[in-house]
């Protein structure tokens, strides 16, 4: 079952066009990224799907509710975190998330909150101002007030963005948990390695999408480049980045003893992205 | 319900912001003592009563603050993210108004208060507690429509910066036209028509009224029912103009 649908959803503020016919399942229990660059329309399509935006054409659907006009009863159901950690400086960050709570009417809240801050590994500063927190910890604090409410799905528009390699890898594991309980994790990123994270990715560019995939299959679409000196000389080659085009590749050498070295060089998830919207770009130039 | 919430929110955020606090209690009653001083630089005329303008001064101050500092942490709300966060999160818009203005019920009569018998101190003026009871009311609900009219710029306004250009056109205006300094009735028909659409005009008349010897309550209701028009109708506009969705 999809949690998502998206029918030929279209934004435009005057005569630019922020998304221009996106179409997109999201199937439920996954983590599904939304990999662009800057401006590409990540933010512009979550709030879309939240109910913070009017689309100028097309149809979303999310837990088969439409956010426009159902979107009392679909605000129970999501958790949504913004870009910006959204949340009150001159208050804890326990005030923080049982005012988001007391919105939703969330039974016991009190115990719910001390849950979520311990999940974030937040429990020892729970009663100090969110002002004087880190920035990695604001965005923790704005996760456990759009998780505090068990939503079915939860809407991160990129929630990594600025944090240290440390506090991401400890995010991505949160996420990981999240969607093992059976949470819809739909999340934006212009980090094209957190891709490789995700289940499944869209990549969006110019509020056009570009691929939709899997990242191993993207990965896939990647190619190797083969650096081989045979006799002091030289050869260089291009191939799939699949082991059999490896194996194939290598034949034409029969591997003989002279052959004293092989090296490999696989694009990594970002080239292969960057490559992608490349592509486009030169398609649509000609 | 959710208006609870927001107004607890409030209340504990302006509890936690001690600069706030001060800007919004402290100032006025400095700003009312620099108004002692420059008084009694005037020499004594038996014609003027420097002490008629004390009440309505305090008034107009108590309306610009309030007006400014709601405004700008409205527009706060809405730089920060909170503001779009709290309508995902299920607040509605109305609660949203509501719980601000309820929040700032406790800092407009707070307010009130101060100013108020800070002024009876200061001017040592000599009004009966009927009298001081009803300027009470007129001051703080002066505060109340100052809060509507915060929360209705602050739709307007994208960032902080976007407020400053409402003072010119309705704060400064209303020195000059509503009858805080010179007697509206003088003043061209035009800049009387402008002065009877500023909210302190009434409280000013009000006030005007009751601060006389001799004076008719009766002759105060009208001006009484301009201001209660000014709360619902700045609360109707503002519902208006406050978008849930972009």
């Amino acid at each position: 079952m999809n949690t998502v649908e998206i029918k030929n959803l279209s934004k435009k503020y005057g005569e630019l066009s922020a998304l221009k016919n996106v179409n997109l399942d999201v199937p439920e229990g996954t983590i599904y990224g939304l990999v662009g660059p800057n401006g590409a329309g990540k933010t512009t399509l979550i709030k879309a799907l939240v109910g913070a935006l009017k689309p100028t054409e097309g149809n979303t659907k999310v837990l088969g509710l439409d956010p426009l006009k159902d979107k009392w009863k679909l605000r129970r159901q999501i958790g949504y975190m913004p870009q910006s950690p959204a949340l009150y400086d001159d208050i804890s960050a326990r005030d923080n998330i049982m005012f988001f709570g007391k919105a939703q009417n969330v039974p016991d809240l009190k115990k719910k909150t001390d849950d979520i801050l311990s999940f974030a590994e937040l429990t020892s500063r729970a009663n100090d101002k969110v002002g004087t927190f880190s920035g990695g910890m604001k965005k923790r604090v704005s996760l456990c007030c759009a998780l505090v409410h068990d939503p079915k799905i939860l809407f991160l528009d990129e929630p990594t963005a600025a944090v240290d390699p440390h506090l991401k890898m400890q995010s991505w594991i949160l996420f990981r948990q999240l969607a093992e309980r059976g949470i819809t994790i739909f999340v934006s990123t212009h980090l094209m390695d957190e891709a490789l994270l995700c289940d499944k990715v869209t990549i969006l560019r110019n509020g056009e999408i570009l691929a939709v995939d899997t990242p191993q299959k993207i990965l896939e679409r990647g190619k190797t480049k083969m650096k081989i000196l045979t006799n002091g000389e030289e050869k260089f080659s291009v191939i799939d980045s699949t082991p059999q085009s490896l194996a194939s590749e290598l034949k034409k050498f029969g591997l003989e003893k002279n052959v004293s070295s092989i090296e490999l060089r696989s694009d990594n998830i970002e080239d292969i992205i960057l490559a992608i919207v490349r592509e486009k770009s030169k398609e649509e130039k000609q | 319900m959710n208006t609870f919430i927001i107004a607890g929110r409030v209340l504990s955020q302006l509890k936690g912001d001690k600069r706030f606090l001060v800007l919004s209690i402290i100032a006025p009653l400095i700003i009312i003592y620099f108004l002692k001083l420059l008084f009694d630089t005037f020499p004594a005329n038996p014609f003027v009563s420097y002490t008629s303008f004390t009440i309505p001064i305090s008034a107009f101050i108590v309306h610009f603050l309030s007006f400014i500092l709601c405004a700008i942490l409205l527009v706060q709300e809405r730089t920060r993210g909170t503001l779009e966060r709290m309508m995902i999160g299920g607040f509605s818009k109305m609660s949203i108004i509501g719980g601000y203005t309820l929040g700032y019920f406790g800092l407009a009569t707070v307010q009130a208060i101060a100013v108020l018998f800070e002024s009876i101190w200061l001017f040592e003026l000599d009004y009966e507690t009927k009298t001081v009871v009803i300027l009470f009311i007129v001051i703080w609900l002066l505060a109340i429509v100052s809060v509507m009219l915060g929360i209705f710029v602050s739709t307007f306004a994208k960032h902080e910066g976007h407020v400053f250009p409402f003072i010119p056109l309705i704060i400064l205006p209303s020195v000059f036209l509503t009858g805080l300094i010179v007697d509206p009735a003088g003043l061209p028909k035009w800049a009387e028509i402008i002065g009877k659409c500023l909210p302190l005009h009434y409280a000013v008349n009000i006030i005007h009224e009751i601060i006389k010897p001799e004076y008719d309550v009766s002759a105060t209701y009208a001006d009484f029912g301009f201001l209660l028009g000014y709360v619902f109708a700045l609360l109707f506009l503002a519902s208006l103009t406050l978008k849930e969705t972009e």
